[in-house]
């Protein structure tokens, strides 16, 4: 039965990179398609490249994990395209580049900006592409049982396999049927898991109550190292051995064990996490691990993400698609619409599986609580043939973003970042790209999805966010400016990252600015981008490079 | 029917980019015509101070309703068809808000453009 799970969702790849091969055939398929896509058509293939693993499981996930306020990331996600519409997309157009490094070499006319936008595409795009293969091993280890590590292999040997047939970039519809494959799989199971679930449990995840007390007997497998205290004895099956009593004190469980906890016995306590339900819990502000500044929290996310959305590497390609600048702002406009409506859906998941399934906070696979809740509301096989399409949907959601992101990765190696390109170069590349990626997934599997892909909006909140908006809008940038800008913004944005991923910090204000940096990370790169220009002379040109920008392509 | 050799789609940038290195020749930099510039100019202007309010606005959605949301915890108290508002401001409000703000933006910038 899980078996066929894992094959349809399989077979459903192979379908999907099928397409994929047969629409892009040739090069001019693909110019001439820029020209007729209307921007409706534009605006769902750029939604469905857009809506990852971190939209379609990441958010539900956090929502169990840190509360209501989780529901901010969506919004972020969201708004990122009103300033995507406001301040990027028609005159990004009217460049004529696809990518930030092509922007760069327009605008300013610097080889050495275009390098240093390679990189930061490196690093938006690692930071991007990580979570969703964890996210995908996860999925995998949930539905069929097996450990993570080949959960991950999988989904790096799905992504090489769907690449090698000839990848599903370059091809509009197909990336628009993504979105509507998408919107059905996530939405159409919501509706059943909200009718299934009967009106005392929707009751309940409106008035949710602390996960004190274990309902029923309730098996954890622990998918990672645990620190667990217990405050009032008691009784646990360990490993399938005989029920005992624990002593209220401080345990370390091994990731993989399995305890099975009675009805009616306490909840133990998680180190640095709230039990699901809880008062801070049902507050709609973000505050993981109570840090204790929430507002400050909520919105250093907010503009990570705001600001962030307009520099991600694998979107702003998509724009180009667009016939002019006008249709670029149009496909932007309703970008929001269609993403609005995706996410109204994932608080249903995260209520519902604070109910139903609060044990995910102990077991530290809240990232699955998506696709493990129709297992939980119906045993038969309704809640399996659910189970099997949410687990397709989220798949689809992990190809779509993976390859969109591998492929905007090994471009910046092999265009910007090293001499003359091949096709076949290009491929080696990815499935190169592919293969670090995988190894770099295996030890990031106590990394929250949502948390990471964050990290990669703030860090292109803070390096190509002032390149785009003051290239665009301000014609006294210089390059060195730029450059300068650039490289505080990273190294403050992804330094304090890396600290607070590899040396931890201590929770509190501290682990705020260092694990989301964008509150003073943005403002830090605009001042340092805005202080250098003002200090050197632009060029003679400069004003009409940027005012080109802004012209309508039809004359009057 | 013939069968098309595939090609590496570069965009202009990029093709200019890989031509230069190749060639050592540096392209003609950006110009404008006269009244294209006056144009132009104008343009920029107007498009800069619409884009600013579009941002004040979206600025108040997330700048300020996490404040408000914090400053009034009683808001998590009070419910709208059994669900408590402080949920709904998050997970509804602020999507209503984004699309009405995406369609405004884009008239008057459009609007602009063809003045």
């Amino acid at each position: 039965m899980i078996a066929g799970a894992i094959l349809l969702v399989v077979v459903v790849t192979m379908v999907i990179g099928a397409r994929g091969v047969a629409a892009m055939r040739t090069t001019s398929d693909f110019l001439v398609a820029s020209r007729r896509i209307s921007p409706t058509l534009n605006a769902a293939a750029v939604s469905g490249e857009y809506l990852s693993a971190a939209s379609f499981l990441g958010v539900a996930g956090l929502m169990v994990k840190d509360g209501v306020g989780a529901l901010w990331y969506p919004v972020g996600f969201a708004a990122g395209y009103i300033a995507m519409l406001t301040l990027v997309a028609a005159p990004m157009r009217r460049t004529g580049a696809l990518t930030v490094p092509d922007f760069a070499e327009a605008r300013l006319g610097s080889p050495a900006l275009r390098k240093l936008s390679a990189l930061v595409v490196l690093v938006i795009a690692t930071l991007y592409v990580v979570p969703q293969f964890k996210a995908a091993g996860m999925v995998l280890t949930a539905v069929a049982g097996t450990p993570y590590w080949v959960g991950v292999v999988v989904a790096g040997a799905a992504v090489s396999v769907t690449l090698a047939l000839g990848g599903m970039r370059a091809a509009t519809y197909v990336q628009a049927f993504q979105f509507g494959l998408k919107m059905l799989l996530f939405v159409a199971p919501a509706i059943w898991l909200l009718l299934q679930v009967g009106a005392d449990t929707r009751r309940g995840a409106l008035s949710p109550v602390e996960f004190t007390r274990f309902s029923h007997v309730t098996p954890v497998e622990f998918q990672l190292d645990t620190q667990l205290t217990i405050t009032e004895p008691t009784p646990v099956a360990i490993g399938g051995g005989p029920e005992q009593v624990l002593a209220p004190g401080t345990y370390p469980v091994e990731a993989g064990a399995t305890w099975t906890f009675p009805t009616g016995s306490s909840v133990p306590e998680v180190a640095g996490a709230q039990r699901p339900g809880g008062e801070t819990w049902a507050r709609p502000l973000l505050d993981p691990g109570g840090a204790g500044h929430p507002v400050l929290a909520t919105w250093s996310v907010l503009i990570a993400t705001v600001l962030g959305t307009m520099g991600l590497p694998h979107i702003i390609v998509r724009f180009h698609t667009s016939s002019d600048g006008r249709g670029a702002r149009r496909t932007a406009a309703i970008t929001v619409g269609l993403l609005s409506v995706f996410y109204l859906f994932p608080a249903v998941y995260g209520l519902l599986g604070a109910v139903l399934l609060p044990e995910l906070y102990l077991s530290g696979a809240t990232d699955t609580v998506v696709v493990a809740l129709p297992a939980r509301v119906d045993g038969g096989w309704a809640g399996f043939l659910v189970t099997a399409l949410l687990s397709a949907g989220a798949f689809a959601a992990f190809l779509a973003t993976s390859l969109g992101l591998l492929l905007a990765l090994s471009g910046a190696v092999s265009h910007d970042l090293l001499p003359g390109t091949t096709l076949r170069r290009l491929r080696l590349t990815t499935l190169g790209t592919a293969a670090i990626v995988v190894a770099l997934a295996l030890p990031a599997v106590h990394l929250d999805v949502g948390v990471l892909v964050t990290s990669g909006f703030a860090v292109a909140a803070s390096t190509f966010c002032p390149l785009l908006v003051l290239g665009i809008w301000w014609a006294r940038l210089t390059a060195r400016g730029a450059v300068v800008g650039m490289v505080v913004g990273l190294v403050a944005s992804a330094g304090s990252i890396a600290i607070d991923l590899f040396a931890g910090t201590p929770p509190g204000l501290v682990s705020i600015l260092f694990g989301q940096p964008a509150l003073w990370s943005v403002p830090l790169a605009f001042a340092t981008m805005v202080l250098v220009s003002l200090r050197g002379r632009p060029p003679a040109w400069a004003p009409a490079a940027m005012l080109r920008l802004h012209l309508d392509e039809r004359r009057p | 029917m013939t069968r098309n050799r595939r090609v590496a789609v570069a965009s202009p940038q990029t093709r200019l980019d890989m031509s230069r290195r190749r060639s050592g020749v540096r392209v003609a930099m950006p110009h404008l015509a006269p009244a294209d510039l006056e144009r132009a100019r104008r343009t920029h202007r107007l498009q800069l101070r619409r884009a600013v309010a579009t941002l004040a606005l979206l600025a108040l959605l997330i700048i300020g309703l996490p404040a408000v949301l914090a400053a009034f915890p009683v808001l998590d108290d009070v419910r709208v068809a059994g669900i408590p508002v402080g949920w709904i401001a998050v997970a509804v409000v602020p999507y209503a808000f984004l699309v009405v703000l995406a369609g405004w933006q884009l008239r008057r910038a459009e609007r602009a453009e063809d003045s």
